[in-house]
């Protein structure tokens, strides 16, 4: 098989492993439109469901009329939350210790809410039942302001939680809130702050937005009613946490529910909960005894499955006049909609949001966080970033250079004078996050060097000084560190599990593998970069490595894949499986070469006999003996299973620089130029690095650039279209340059960090920054996203700089 | 989302046969595009239907209009409509409309309206932001009705009582109605916006 004349280099390139640019095995299905994504799914007998959404924000419904819906031919039904009540399927735990609703209970609590669903041979017939399905509704005053849901007289949303003073996170101080959640040490920062020669202040609201996945999110539920067991093929990026949510809702046994994620077409957050219309479907199929389809359409997609973000935050920060930080304070109003539905670690209704203090040495710091109830749909996931992550990197960075702002200081400056210095770490910050490695000042250095800034500094001043100046220039700079790979279980559960991960390998007598992981891929390539790392560590060709996911019935029990955490938790699981099978291949190979275990040399691909080359056995030769004739004493096979549960998250971080030119006859903001370098700890696949760095910053130009829920006084979503909602192509999008070094986890089997979603986290404040940065010689500290023309317009009409 | 709206129309009718139709809500209903009045629930309160194509679309909104005040003295006359249509939008309209005679010119008046206009659901989320003008338009038409309409009174009936003003009001809409299309049509609508856009924009106002 290996030729002996083959050098150790040839034969490691040969395996593809870790490091090879390998091309993505998943893509010869995609770009061939072989893919099979749920509405690809077809069962003999299905039926289509589709949903009756409520025209208003907040009222109570007086009547639900089905008739009209229930005579019109091929209709098999129409269910309303009084038919689901007997089931106590009308209302469902969510995630973060609320309840949400089904189907509306005798109130609608924001627009388009599942009033009732609809039964039917086909699509369009269950789209013609909905319309004929009649709702009268009593008008109540609507509240999308979180400031306005927390004022005395504010309406009461939620009627259902009447005289409760206390929910999942500690005591409510008002109708409308759901918890205040604090981290830091407040004392500490109080006295920082009072002793502190520089303070600064800013608000900012990070808007809300929605993560938008090409493909939307839908099932096909199908129970058997002779068996008694329930498949459910469905876009989630956690189908084992949706098994096991199902045989709590359903009380069928977990062993007789089956969840499969097939193809997923992106995720970004969108697809970690579990949705009314899951739950109705998969009712339907149990009450019907057939399989039923429900899948949503985009602007039900926009309005109604997972917003993210939505925070109003104030900051604070105090320093020195020369520029060291000396304490941070953040209070934020987070708005949650209607429903407490934020997909984060139980403990933490605001996510990971107490990294914000990013790369630097803060030595106080205090965080609070007040979620509120408001006319909005429910959600607050995890939108490509860990957890409430990109919020608290946003604040940071904009604080930053506001204080660099105040005090004259260069933007660059300010943030190595700052930064967590390499010698420090594993570095405690002040709010109790242990950072694993890092070193800033080298990236920075690399990043302000290819860019030449001092250049682009003195263009700037050029350019201010110039009042013919067609354009305003700005840039933007941010030095940001992500928290990621949740996470160690003694901090880290959903609905109790513990976020670990889970990978078993199985190695055939020929030599090829099998490995079935707790994860599930929507794009991030994991059957092309999982295989890599097994091919690294057994020194099997990736080629001839199967990765399979998705299946509760097959994959062993897993958290799933969001919040960066495939790499750092799952990825840790495949070596760690890998390392139990060299183990035992060890073992086989001594017995066969007839020498001690310690004398051998593990080498790319075979254990060698120390000092002969001519003596060695490659993986494949061992694999066969393992099933052929393994040593006495020895289970035949070479299998092994590994649940990792990781000692510490995970944290990659990056330096972004971004130059922008402002017309200041129209507003129109050109991205000029976007430097991006990553540290995302060992890199296993550049290729696929690149590729989701791309992804990344283009999300996160989407978001900064364009993205925005609008409502109205009324409650009424402006923009759940993809006429409104702004994605961008390959015509808005900017040309990005990246870079990168590479600081391994020290804690991590193979030192990798995690990647996917720093590029989104780090470019939007970029972007902002940039924006600002342009304004900053008029006296500008900020500027809310997004920054669309228009926007930007009325800001230069503002500050007398429109031509 | 609201929309508020006050507009003055000059009429070349005068003010008593304008208000003998403005007093009349079933004739002046039929002057909406698209509008009827299909029964009446009491002395003040009525249903009613507005049909409006948008395309191959047609949203065919149910529902109540109610008489909150009607002033002979002042020729004013205070509605209040409320409707929903099934395919998830809702709709309401508190409306002010006024009578006001033309001191110049006793055979001309000024129709004065002033509208708040709340939309909910899929026509808010879809045509929020040509609210203004689609209501402009559909007001002009209702107008231009209205006009050919209170013509077509005799001019006798300027000394009518509101009473018996049903009488020769229910013959209006027939007379008027070659006038302009029966139905809001969105086609039409997308057209006069563009148009409007064009004239706006080269500063030629119609």
């Amino acid at each position: 098989m290996n030729a002996p004349t083959q050098t150790a280099e040839a034969r490691e390139l040969a395996l593809a492993g870790m490091g090879a640019s390998r091309l993505r095995k998943e893509d010869a299905r995609f770009i061939q439109g072989k893919g099979n994504y749920v509405d690809d799914i077809k069962m003999p007998g299905m039926l289509h469901m589709d949903i009756v959404r409520s025209p208003i924000a907040h009222g109570r419904i007086k009547k639900i009329h089905k008739e009209a819906a229930l005579a019109i031919p091929g209709v098999h039904a129409v269910l309303t939350a009084d038919d689901l009540k007997p089931l106590k399927l009308h209302w469902m735990p969510t995630l973060a210790g609320d309840v949400a609703a089904v189907l509306a209970d005798e109130k609608v609590h924001f627009q388009m809410q599942e009033v009732a669903i609809v039964i039917a041979d086909d699509r369009y017939i269950a789209a013609d039942a909905v319309e004929a399905v009649e709702v009268e509704y009593e008008e109540l005053p609507v509240v999308i302001d979180p400031y306005d849901a927390l004022r005395p007289d504010a309406p009461v949303l939620r009627e259902d939680l009447a005289g409760k003073t206390s929910g999942a996170h500690g005591p409510r101080e008002h109708h409308n809130h759901i918890f205040t959640w604090e981290a830091g040490d407040k004392s500490a920062a109080d006295a920082a702050f009072a002793n502190a020669p520089v303070k600064v202040s800013q608000h900012m609201y990070y808007p809300r937005v929605h993560p938008c996945p090409l493909e939307t999110c839908g099932c096909v539920a199908s129970f058997d009613p002779v068996r008694g067991d329930l498949t459910t093929y469905i876009t989630s990026q956690a189908p084992h946490v949706v098994r096991t949510v199902v045989s709590m809702l359903s009380g069928i046994p977990e062993s007789k529910v089956r969840i499969v994620s097939p193809d997923i077409g992106g995720g970004f957050g969108n697809k970690v909960g579990v949705y009314p219309g899951y739950v109705c479907a998969i009712v339907a199929s149990i009450v019907l005894g057939r399989p039923v389809k429900w899948v949503e359409d985009r602007m039900e997609n926009i309005s109604t499955t997972a917003f993210a973000r939505d925070y109003h935050m104030d900051g604070e920060l105090a320093a020195t006049p020369d520029g060291k930080i000396l304490g941070l304070r953040v209070n934020v109003v987070a708005d949650h909609g209607a429903f407490d539905a934020c997909a984060d670690p139980t403990k933490f209704p605001a996510g990971l949001f107490h990294i914000c203090s990013g790369s630097y040495d803060i030595p106080a710091a205090h965080c609070s966080v007040k979620g509120v109830y408001t006319n909005k749909a429910p959600g607050g996931v995890a939108y490509r970033c860990s957890f409430r992550v990109t919020e608290a990197v946003y604040l940071i960075e904009r604080m930053v250079d506001v204080l660099a702002q105040k005090l004259g200081m260069d933007k660059a400056a300010i943030r190595e004078k700052n930064f967590i210095r390499k010698e420090q770490f594993p570095y405690t910050s002040a709010f109790g996050f242990e950072y694993d490695s890092g070193d800033y000042h080298t990236a920075l250095k690399k990043v302000l060097d290819a860019v030449d800034y001092p250049a682009l500094r003195a263009e700037q001043a050029a350019k201010r000084a110039d009042p013919n100046s067609p354009t305003l220039m700005g840039i933007g700079l941010v030095t940001f560190t992500e928290v990621v790979g949740a996470g160690p279980s003694k901090m880290c559960d959903i609905l109790g599990v513990g976020m670990f991960d889970s990978c078993e390998i199985r190695v055939h007598p020929t030599g090829s593998a099998i490995a079935r992981m707790g994860t599930i891929t929507q794009g991030q390539g994991h059957q092309t970069t999982y295989a890599q790392i097994i091919a690294t560590e057994l020194g099997i060709p990736s080629e001839v490595i199967q990765v399979e996911e998705g299946d509760t019935s097959t994959a062993p029990y897993g958290l799933g894949t969001y919040g960066s955490r495939s790499t750092p938790v799952a990825g840790a699981a495949i070596a760690l499986a890998a390392r139990k099978i060299h183990a035992k291949a060890r073992k086989i190979a001594a017995h066969m070469l007839e020498v001690s275990e310690n004398d051998l040399d593990w080498e790319v691909d075979r254990f060698k006999v120390k000092g002969d080359d001519s003596k060695f056995k490659t993986m494949a030769e061992v694999a066969w003996q393992a099933y052929h004739q393994p040593p006495a004493g020895l289970e035949p096979g070479l299998e092994a299973v590994h649940y990792y549960d990781p000692p510490n998250f995970t944290y990659p971080y990056g330096i972004y620089l971004c130059v922008v030119d402002i017309d200041r006859a129209t507003g129109e903001t050109k991205v000029r130029r976007f430097y991006a370098l990553d540290d995302c700890g060992t890199r296993i696949n550049p290729m696929i690095i690149d590729g989701q760095i791309h992804g990344g910053l283009t999300e996160g130009f989407a978001v900064a650039m364009g993205q925005q829920m609008p409502f109205d006084a009324q409650g009424n979503l402006l923009g759940n279209t993809l006429m409104d909602y702004f994605l961008p192509t390959a015509v808005e999008t900017p040309h990005w340059e990246t870079d990168h070094t590479v600081t391994p986890s020290p804690h991590h089997p193979i030192g990798a960090k995690g990647v996917a979603e720093s590029p989104h986290v780090g470019s939007i404040p970029t972007f902002t920054a940039a924006v600002v940065d342009a304004f900053a010689h008029v006296g500008v500290t900020h500027l809310d996203m997004p920054h669309t023309a228009y926007r930007v317009w009325k800001s230069l009409k503002e500050h007398q700089l429109a031509l | 989302m609201e929309v508020k709206l006050e507009k003055q129309y000059p009429l070349d009718v005068d003010a008593t046969r304008a208000w003998a139709l403005l007093a009349d809500l079933k004739a002046t209903a039929a002057c909406m595009p698209g509008a009827e009045i299909t029964e009446q629930l009491s002395e003040t309160s009525y249903k009613g239907a507005v049909k409006v194509k948008v395309g191959p679309a047609t949203a065919q909104f149910g529902g109540t209009v109610d008489v909150l005040e009607k002033n002979d003295g002042e020729r004013k006359v205070i509605m209040r409509g409320k409707g929903a249509d099934k395919s998830g939008s809702s709709a309401s309209m508190d409306l002010t409309a006024i009578v006001a005679p033309d001191p110049a010119n006793p055979a001309h008046c000024v129709l004065n309206g002033s509208a708040a206009v709340i939309v909910n659901g899929k026509f808010a989320q879809f045509g929020g932001r040509m609210m203004v003008q689609v209501s402009e338009m559909i007001l002009g038409q209702f107008v231009e009705n209205f006009r050919q309409a209170a013509l077509a009174l005799p001019a006798s009936a300027g000394a009518a009582t509101p009473a018996s003003a049903a009488e020769p009001a229910s013959a209006a809409p027939a007379a008027a109605a070659p006038a302009v299309a029966g139905e809001i049509n969105g086609l039409a609508i997308a057209w006069a916006l563009i148009k409007g856009w064009f004239v706006n924009l080269f500063g030629k106002r119609a």
